[in-house]
């Protein structure tokens, strides 16, 4: 079999030029058998179960790396939620927990592992209260650990009373890490319609019904889709436009097929899913808004977005799931803002606001992603700022994340520079109506008739 | 009882109990503090088989083994087992007489046996495409490196990479 000289310069381009990359291979670790009256040594089996099944991962990843030529950027851990694991400790203290996970993914090399995570859509069990309260003063104390709480569900509702809960364990994080602009904060998220099999952070976790190791791939490629929507140029119509991501989504998400079925073989573990999402990084041309800016829109945020957007991500799902039997995961398009440079230029040219923002996330694949509001915004917004978001996921049955840092000492418009992959971002302002009798009622919103499907 | 971990606590609880050695089975992973542990109280872990215990392979649970067994279980673009260790081989530089040669040697050198050319040349650049064979003893990573290092970063730019990956992305 040969292959023509356009299609070899053609794959070859999206790995040198198009910053096609394998962004993320997650080992799911499930952690239920390291549960133990006795708080210590729940977490000595945490560090030595992680520890014994990840002790190979980087050093697999890098030899796929080697082997086929494509670059797999991060190496990452999921991990059974802790609150299920810890429940059996009855410990208050969660934070030795954090500390276990962020030591075994030192030992083990990886960038991030995520799971310091509790469902919480319907009330809080004694485990789930005690994570709640520990999640700051684990952000600060560890570095690697990424934390997720889901707190609604189209099948429960939104619980209210964790939405609260959530704004304090962000505003406590940023207060924390107050020497880093709140960073602690982006590591840090809630959902509603939580996806238990996601390898990209912060979200990362291995929920109920997942095997007891699995290998998860999250392959991306905003570069790959601009690039071919450059050629394609302004003139086609709409459809050719969707036709185009489409087809590129395809071939993006055969690489990670690949890369899947080689990581779990050389693991000697199960390939469980392709995440096909475009996630955009700082570096230049792999955005998600210079796409959407492609399509046609003078500035992401402006009039179209939100329809653009829906183009884009339901475009590409299609290809990866013609692509890939194994496609799960949040598939779409993530719309970060921090991390995608023209996200932040249209919040600079005053083309996006929040509240475009969250109308965006209704169509896109995830939520409202790394936004920065000023660190002395209350509570009770932070509130309606998630309950907006959580509301969207429940009512549409999609998921919907909120990622969002109060940074301390900041006000609207100033910028804040995170660094890496995290970027840049500009403070946005959330408004100065708020809804603090809303928040101070608490309680549950019930389950939409959406959710009422048997 | 088939424990799953020893732990620390574990170890001081037997301490405690008896001063035999720990008898674990050959599948029980033993915690660092554990082990330890044990060694502060001269105490020797030993599996059920008789033997001292070393650390086992990793169980990954059920579903792996059987996805391991089953391997592989999905099929492959177009199979053909002719192309196992085929490396696509592009270069891209400045032209000069003798650039094709040095660098078919250097494929040659590696072990690989060159089985499809393409070549063109626009003005003052020249373009290669190169579908190599590896050798039976052929190693990927080396033949990479090796190549990819080849001439100035400004004169000659060559990437290797592998043919499953056309084959994935090209082919259904």
């Amino acid at each position: 079999m040969s292959y023509s000289d356009r299609e070899i310069l053609e794959t070859v381009r999206m790995v040198e030029l198009e910053t096609l990359d394998i962004r993320t291979t997650t080992l799911g670790i499930s952690l239920f058998d390291c549960a133990d009256p006795d708080a210590e040594s729940a977490c000595e089996k945490i560090y030595t179960k992680v520890c014994h099944h990840a002790r190979h991962l980087v050093e697999v990843a890098e030899s796929i790396s080697a082997d086929y030529g494509v670059p797999i950027v991060n190496k990452r851990i999921a991990v059974t939620p802790i609150a299920w694991v810890a429940a059996a400790s009855g410990t208050d203290d969660l934070v030795p927990f954090a500390r276990a996970m962020d030591a075994a993914a030192k030992e083990v090399g990886v960038d991030f592992i995520g799971g310091f995570s509790a469902y919480v859509e319907k009330g809080f069990t004694n485990a789930d209260r005690a994570l709640f309260d520990s999640i700051p003063a684990a952000l600060e104390v560890t570095d690697h650990v990424c934390a997720s709480v889901a707190v609604g569900s189209t099948r429960a509702g939104i619980n209210i009373d964790a939405v609260r809960r959530f704004a304090d364990a962000v505003l406590g994080a940023a207060a924390r890490t107050r020497e880093t602009g709140g960073l602690g904060c982006a590591k840090l998220v809630c959902f509603c319609n939580a996806v238990q099999d996601n390898p990209f952070v912060a979200g990362a976790h291995i929920g109920v019904g997942e095997p007891e190791t699995v290998l998860n791939v999250g392959v991306s490629g905003p570069g790959v889709v601009r690039s071919a929507l450059e050629r394609l140029g302004p003139e086609p119509d709409l459809l050719a436009v969707a036709e185009t991501i489409k087809r590129t989504a395809f071939k993006i998400t055969r690489m990670g097929e690949l890369v899947g079925r080689e990581a779990a073989k050389r693991l000697g573990t199960l390939f469980g899913i392709v995440d096909v999402s475009l996630a955009p990084t700082p570096a230049v041309g792999d955005s998600v808004a210079d796409i959407l800016e492609l399509i046609g829109i003078d500035k992401t945020g402006g009039n179209g977005t939100t329809c653009a957007l829906a183009l884009l991500t339901d475009a590409v799902k299609k290809g990866g799931a013609m692509a890939s039997s194994s496609v799960g995961g949040l598939s779409g398009a993530f719309i970060p803002v921090s991390e995608d440079r023209g996200m932040i230029a249209a919040v600079e040219a005053g083309a996006l606001s929040l509240d475009k923002m969250e109308a965006m996330t209704a169509v896109c694949s995830v939520g409202l992603d790394m936004i920065a509001v000023p660190g002395d915004t209350p509570a009770s917004t932070i509130v309606g700022i998630v309950a907006d978001e959580m509301a969207i996921g429940m009512v549409n049955a999609k998921t919907t994340a909120v990622r969002i840092i109060p940074v301390p000492g900041k006000g609207p418009g100033e910028t804040v520079e995170w660094g890496g992959l995290l970027g840049t971002a500009i403070v946005q302002d959330p408004g100065k109506f708020g809804c603090s009798a809303f928040s101070a009622r608490g309680g549950r919103i019930p389950a939409p008739l959406q959710g009422y499907r048997n | 009882m088939n424990r799953r971990f020893l732990t620390a606590e574990d170890v001081r609880r037997h301490a405690e109990s008896t001063d035999g050695d720990l008898v674990v089975e050959p599948n029980t992973v033993v915690t660092p503090q554990a082990a330890e542990a044990a060694e502060a109280r001269g105490l020797a872990i030993r599996t059920t088989d008789g033997n001292v215990w070393t650390e086992p392979a990793p169980d990954r649970g059920p579903d792996a083994a059987r996805a391991v067994r089953s391997l592989p279980h999905l099929p492959e673009p177009e199979e053909n087992p002719e192309l196992a260790s085929t490396a696509i081989v592009t270069a891209v530089g400045r032209n000069r007489p003798g650039v094709l040669a040095e660098i078919t040697a250097a494929v040659a050198e590696l072990g690989g046996n060159v089985h499809d050319v393409s070549q063109k040349v626009v003005d003052d650049f020249f373009h290669i495409i190169l579908t190599v064979q590896l050798g039976d003893a052929g190693d990927f990573g080396a033949f990479k490196e090796s190549l990819e290092c080849m001439g100035r970063p400004d004169e000659l730019a060559v990437r290797v990479m592998n043919e499953r990956v056309f084959r994935f992305m090209h082919r259904v």
